[in-house]
């Protein structure tokens, strides 16, 4: 193993060491450990979170929400697996459950649908408040990508916001490399497709 | 390399995660095939407009607070199963020590008692039905989760 791959595998080594502890520490009840996983993980999970429901206080709920299930669940949590791909997995689905939730809302107001009503709705799944800079291509952007099929909008965003290698990627999620390849692929031409007239 | 061949090793090609050799084979059939280039340079400009967009962090209070918001959850989640576990017991005992006396006092006359169990139980059967009832909606209502 030469000097670059031993510090890479100390480094991970390390990581998932101090979960874990954190972890032991937390199922004994230990608040300040449970604590400590909070403050590590807090802002990769509101910004996952954030890339999924495109609203800043549903993020910062839904993020706050899968801590809490997780510190709730504890029991359940196998300390040979990372820490981080189990907590994205309950708030994947918390996400995915809030967008199920709008949807049937969405679908429920549609008849006797009022502008102002749907306005709201709109704002909820995509606000354009969350983005840094607000021009014509981000602000179309960001519409297209809160469009894509759950599964596509994931993978752009860990890929995008989060800046995950395929390999984290296809840990997190619990599929195969060549998976989240061909995710990305036709995540990405869908997205190509829609925004054929700024790209060019 | 056929061009379907070459555009599977797209994304990895983009993002920089593909070992040397296929590198430089995509790089050589780029050079070569009108068609892929454009087909690349599109997935080119796409990312680059991506990456490019950046979401805006929260304020510094906001992430003060949020350890806080947690645990103050976790805190009324606990309190409140305490509170309907006392709850609970505190309204069985009572309920159990109401019917000890009544049906043990001599002074209640015997029509007063039957009249009071049917009573009872004519409650509690209302209210295992209504209960039933709204478990079985709950299971099935497509609307359960919409915020009215």
């Amino acid at each position: 193993m030469n000097k670059f791959k031993t510090e890479v595998y100390i480094n991970k080594r390390k990581v998932m060491d101090e979960d874990q502890e954190l972890i032991i520490q937390s199922k004994k009840g230990k608040m300040k450990a449970f604590q400590k996983l909070v403050e590590k993980y807090k802002k990769p999970a509101f910004f996952i979170a954030l890339g999924l429901v495109g609203n800043r206080d549903d993020a910062y709920d839904l993020s706050q929400e899968a801590f809490i299930r997780v510190y709730t669940s504890m029991r359940e949590f196998d300390p040979r697996y990372k820490f981080f791909s189990w907590f994205y997995a309950i708030l994947s689905n918390l996400c995915k459950n809030h967008l199920r939730k709008m949807e049937v809302r969405k679908n429920y107001i549609k008849s006797g649908m009022v502008n102002a009503e749907m306005n709201h709705l709109k704002q909820r799944t995509l606000s354009p408040d969350v983005l840094v800079e607000k021009n014509e291509i981000n602000l179309r952007l960001w519409e297209e990508i809160s469009k894509l099929p759950y599964e596509f909008k994931e993978i752009i965003v860990l890929k995008h916001f989060q800046g995950l290698s395929y390999k984290k990627i296809s840990e997190m999620l619990n599929i195969p490399l060549g998976t989240v390849m061909s995710r990305l692929y036709y995540a990405r031409k869908k997205l190509k497709e829609n925004l054929k007239d700024i790209l060019n | 390399m056929k061009c379907e061949e070459i555009r599977s090793y797209f994304m990895a090609y983009l993002d920089g995660e593909i070992e040397h050799q296929k590198k430089l084979e995509i790089e050589k059939h780029l050079s070569e095939c009108e068609s892929c280039r454009k087909e690349y340079q599109s997935f080119a400009k796409l990312k680059e407009v991506t990456d490019k967009m950046k979401l805006a962090d929260l304020s510094d209070q906001l992430w003060a607070g949020y350890w806080k918001g947690i645990y103050r959850r976790i805190e009324r989640g606990a309190g409140w199963i305490f509170l309907s576990i006392g709850a609970i017991i505190l309204l069985s005992l009572g309920v159990y020590q109401f019917f000890k006396e009544f049906f043990t006092d001599p002074n209640i006359s015997l029509i007063v008692k039957v009249g009071v169990s049917t009573l009872s139980l004519g409650i509690i059967i209302l209210l295992v039905s209504i209960i039933r009832e709204r478990l079985f909606l709950f299971k099935t209502e497509r609307y359960r989760e919409v915020e009215k």
